[in-house]
């Protein structure tokens, strides 16, 4: 009979400590050090972001730079954004996770707590950050915001006001809708 | 000169001419007329010749010498025409149909023809030498007259030169004329005739020649010339004394077709026959047996027969025709000999050119029956050695090595590569091309090429890599079907590249030293002109068997996962700690594919190290256990029959899981066997895979007792049979936890043996199934009953434990195709290249994109054939 054991990895990892190092020497500066842990850190997210498949949601990093993130938000079902979709970018700073990401929506979003650059007013992405969130964490905050605004301390005073007419509100949405062009 | 004077002359002197000179031309001219007419005519009698000598001196009195001349030209031709020809082409009338001949090889008939050409060249030479005779009695009749009038310096001796070449050349033009078209075939047909004789003489001499001849081949250099005589060989001597008769016969043939102006045509001739005679032997002695080689045979043939043949024939001829110097002549110095040899006999110009034209005939001809039959040669490689050692010889000389390249191919494509031929048997014949022919060819330019549409075809296989993982590893042979010798070869391969690799880095010791830079440097050699210059140079094309079969699939990564899988199936089937063959080969491959990448497999292997360490320790507790705690209540079964493979799961290839309910018994001791192990290693705990692993049994039935060695699902199926002797295979499968199906597919082995007997139970629509206790219940179809040899034949459908290659590759498709839908999503649309950087770029972490573009687009598009994406001018978008 063949039997797993749990916890073999790191007794391997002691055992042959030789193995696979890393290519590139350890930089002298902290500074660079601490870009291959943030380099590292985005690769998961992305990693579990792909592979925790939730709808709706998505982010893929453009081109060639690992801290620029485009985002895509769908609204909710049973909301007013229900069939739109919406493109965010996400501009990781050189210290995430101690800082949060800028997030601002692309397209434009009729929102009481978007303003018309697409600046968003969510205290996650501002003093209530914390290092526990990540990507797929805002996606969905940002997704769930859309369908539950704070009209409190709104960005748009205007979608603030209109918010208590559903109707009305989702016929500005679809006034104001521009589906996204492929990018 | 004398002629265009006298034509002049002649002019003015016709208008001087009187009545009577007149009547005096016209007389004397019809007495040379009659008189040339009846000498000629007169066979053999010369006793016109005084006339003839008078009415030509009349004549020429009147400068009618060219007159003469032609006049007797002309009757001479018509004669020769009359006599000579038209009764020489008489006697070959008869053979006119040349395929009758062929047909018709009697060797009387031969006789025949050789008699009917000797007599017919006996007469017309006689013929022609009358003639010419005549034609003397001409030059002398002119001669005397220009003595006696005006002895002018330009003499006769250029007026007989002139009318002999006239005559030679007008008796050619007067047989050229009239040659049948089937005389050079008769030419040709007598000379082979007499070849072969020739060759029937000499082989029965040569037989006790050929100790000599080797040895005047060995002292010809050392040896002095002594003897001097001949220095060709003491055959050429020993076989001139006994063939001299025939070797004349034929040069006086040779030299009576010369006299009448057939040089070439004889030459051609007896080279054809010489030629034919030389490829009938070298098919003779090659044919197909390559266990001999036979390039030293040919080489000996031809210098014991056609060279000794020419050798007589042109030194007769040499003597017969050079009639003031006979002994220079043809016999000039070569420039191979050293001057300083005086007074040595060299073998003449001539026969040196045919030696080396034979020489090159026999290689082509050998190299091209080898080429032809190369496939075949390969098939039984080291058997044929001595044959592509000749073929290698062959090539050195004629060069025509890309003749190879093109005939192996299309006989690979024909004979090989076909859906046919079995992967095992291509991957062999592949190795064994590349031994063959790095004899051949040690750069290994030629392989490239012949190599290359091989490994094209294998990689469109898809078991290529399997095929090459068991030919690498399966070094004790165990594929019975001739795949264990390909193995065999591999394995040693692994060998020599252990060794090769340690003398290399002893050279690289040496090579600082100046004397061995030299010696490398000298024994450079530029790469042949077919040489690819894009494939590197030759240092870096060495012929290494492991990296072709390597360069098959294209990384060594896939080929290292392979092997892993393997491994894994091979080490989870072992119900003993014996890894030793393992250990070995993987140390083998580790050489070649570095440590890193085999660092999985080494750590699997580790693991039944440390297994069989801790199942030994884990064991002793047993002892002191049972001594203090209660333990004996697990129903009569000790840990004893228990041996676990502890396995680190993050280095073995995915593991298939199958929930299997395991009998009681058997469960609790796993988990003793694990809280012991907990005791000794905490914290870790095992997890046990169930299905997996061997399970050793003994079924008791009433008449008799019979062993298994079956998978843990057979056993825990018929365990379940001990207390209950028949189950539906609902309820079984309920039992062990396993699908219908699936159940009713395993008891199949059982039901194989004859150990459980399947019925339709009519109530519930459901198998029956039930235990056979009596074997004579049945009648005894399967009774094979009481050996271990039926080992694990449960997995019929060859679905291994071990999850395949492609089953890991299909998941690691998933992954990619996550990542696919992320980008596309985020960016619309996007090309194939875009897609596959991003992916390089991105898909970094376990598993790491490492895929081609190709694979990329037919990913892709079969993403796109399951209406996830749609494809626009190349760009990829999701299906909306």
């Amino acid at each position: 009979m063949a039997a797993v054991n749990g916890q073999t990895e790191d007794r391997y990892q002691g055992n042959t400590p030789a193995v696979a190092p890393s290519p590139k020497q350890p930089l002298p500066a902290a500074k660079s050090v601490d870009t291959q842990s943030v380099l590292k850190r985005l690769q998961s997210e992305l990693m579990a972001l792909m592979m925790s498949g939730d709808p709706g949601i998505s982010a893929f990093p453009e081109e060639d730079n690992i801290f620029c993130w485009k985002g895509t938000i769908t609204g909710s079902k049973d909301t007013v954004f229900e069939g739109t979709e919406y493109k965010l970018s996400l501009a990781f700073p050189n210290d995430y996770p101690f800082k949060p990401p800028k997030v601002k929506f692309e397209t434009a979003c009729f929102h009481p707590n978007v303003d018309v650059y697409g600046n968003i007013c969510l205290d996650i992405l501002q003093d209530k950050w914390s290092s526990a969130y990540d990507v797929r964490t805002i996606l969905l905050s940002i997704q769930s915001l859309l369908g539950e605004p704070n009209t409190s301390s709104p960005l748009n005073p205007q979608a603030a006001q209109l918010w208590s007419n559903q109707e009305e509100y989702r016929k500005m949405v679809e006034k104001l809708y521009k589906p996204p062009s492929a990018a | 000169m004398g002629d265009a004077t006298t034509a002049v002359c002649n002019l003015g002197i016709l208008d001087a001419l009187g009545g009577d000179a007149v009547q005096e031309i016209l007389e004397s001219y019809a007495g040379f007329t009659s008189a040339t007419e009846s000498l000629l005519s007169g066979a053999g009698d010369l006793s016109v010749g005084s006339e003839l000598v008078s009415y030509v001196h009349r004549l020429c009195k009147h400068q009618l010498h060219s007159l003469v001349r032609d006049h007797f030209l002309s009757s001479l031709e018509e004669v020769f025409e009359r006599n000579g020809a038209a009764r020489f082409w008489q006697h070959f009338e008869s053979y006119r149909d040349v395929s009758l001949l062929e047909a018709n090889r009697s060797h009387i008939y031969e006789e025949e023809v050789q008699q009917v050409l000797c007599k017919a060249l006996e007469e017309i030479s006689l013929e022609k030498q009358y003639e010419e005779r005549c034609l003397f009695l001409l030059v002398d009749a002119l001669q005397t007259f220009e003595d006696q009038v005006l002895p002018r310096k330009c003499g006769f001796v250029t007026e007989k030169e002139l009318l002999l070449s006239k005559y030679q050349l007008m008796v050619s033009s007067v047989l050229m004329a009239t040659l049948p078209s089937h005389f050079p075939e008769i030419l040709r047909w007598y000379f082979k005739g007499r070849l072969e004789e020739l060759n029937t003489v000499m082989a029965g001499e040569s037989k006790d020649c050929y100790d000599k001849d080797d040895m005047d081949v060995d002292e010809k250099d050392k040896m002095p010339p002594k003897s001097g005589v001949m220095d060709i060989d003491g055959g050429h001597l020993h076989g001139e004394r006994s063939d001299s008769k025939l070797v004349k016969n034929i040069g006086k043939v040779v030299r009576d077709l010369r006299g009448l102006g057939f040089t070439s045509m004889a030459e051609d001739a007896y080279a054809s026959a010489i030629f034919l005679l030389l490829k009938a032997k070298v098919h003779d002695l090659a044919g197909d047996d390559f266990r001999t080689s036979v390039l030293e045979s040919i080489k000996g043939w031809i210098q014991a027969v056609p060279l000794q043949f020419l050798h007589a024939l042109l030194s007769y001829l040499g003597d017969s025709f050079n009639y003031d110097s006979p002994s220079s002549g043809l016999k000039s110095p070569l420039a191979s000999r050293p001057p300083s040899y005086p007074g040595i006999d060299a073998p003449s110009e001539a026969l040196v050119r045919w030696k080396l034209r034979l020489e090159y005939f026999a290689y082509e001809t050998l190299q091209d029956l080898r080429i032809a039959k190369l496939f075949e040669i390969i098939v039984d490689y080291p058997e044929s050695t001595p044959a592509i050692e000749d073929l290698k010889q062959c090539l050195e000389y004629t060069g025509q090595h890309s003749k190879l390249v093109e005939s192996f191919i299309s006989a690979l494509r024909y004979r090989l590569l076909t859906a046919g031929a079995s992967t095992n048997d291509i991957l062999h014949q592949y190795v064994s091309t590349i031994k063959a022919l790095r004899t051949i060819d040690t750069a290994g330019v030629f392989l490239e090429a012949v190599g290359e549409p091989i490994r094209e075809y294998l990689r469109g296989r898809k078991d290529t890599i399997k095929c090459i993982v068991t030919m690498l590893t399966d070094g004790t042979g165990g594929n019975s079907n001739g795949t264990g010798n390909a193995g065999d070869s591999l394995l040693e391969e692994l060998n020599r590249e252990e060794e090769n690799q340690e003398n290399s880095a002893l050279e690289d010791g040496f090579n600082t030293d100046d004397k061995q830079a030299w010696i490398t440097a000298a024994s450079w050699e530029p790469d042949p002109v077919e040489a690819d210059p894009l494939k590197g140079s030759r240092n870096h094309r060495k012929v290494d068997i492991l990296g072709m079969i390597v360069g098959i699939i294209g990384s060594k990564d896939q080929l290292v996962n392979e092997y892993r899988v393997m491994l894994a199936e091979k080490l989870l089937n072992k119900s003993d700690y014996d890894i030793e063959s393992e250990i070995r080969t993987l140390e083998l491959l580790k050489i070649h594919f570095g440590e890193s990448s085999m660092q999985k497999c080494e750590i699997m292997l580790n693991d039944l190290i440390d297994s069989k360490r801790t199942n030994s320790n884990i064991k002793a507790t047993i002892g002191q256990a049972s001594q203090t705690s209660t333990v004996s209540e697990d129903s009569g079964i000790s840990l004893d029959i228990l041996d676990a493979t502890i396995i680190s799961s993050n280095f073995w290839p995915p593991i298939q899981e199958e929930a299997l309910n395991l009998p009681g018994p058997v469960d609790q001791l796993l988990s003793d066997y694990s809280r012991r192990y907990t005791e000794i290693r905490t914290p870790r705990k095992l997890l046990w895979k169930k299905n997996l692993g061997t399970v050793k049994l003994e079924l008791q039935f009433e008449d008799r007792e019979v062993q298994f060695m079956v998978a843990p699902v057979h056993a825990a199926i018929i365990m379940q049979f001990q207390d209950q002797t028949s189950w539906t295979s609902k309820k079984l499968a309920a039992v062990i936890g396993l699908p219908v199906d699936v159940v009713n597919r395993k008891i199949n082995f059982w039901i194989s043996k004859g150990i459980i007997a399947e019925t339709m139970d009519p109530e519930s629509d459901d198998h029956m199934f039930t235990l056979v206790e009596n074997t004579s219940d049945v009648n005894k179809n399967s009774g094979d009953g009481g050996s271990c040899e039926e080992l694990l034949a449960g997995d019929e459908e060859g679905e291994g434990p071990v999850a395949s290659v492609e089953d890991q590759l299909r998941k690691e498709m998933t992954i990619y195709e996550k990542f696919i839908m992320g980008m596309l999503t985020n960016f619309g649309s996007m090309a194939l290249d875009r897609i596959h950087n991003t992916l390089k770029m991105f898909c970094v972490a376990d598993p790491t994109y490492d895929k081609s573009l190709q694979q990329l687009q037919s990913f892709l598009s079969g993403l796109v054939s399951e209406e996830k994406l749609e494809v626009r001018d190349g760009m990829y978008s999701l299906k909306k």
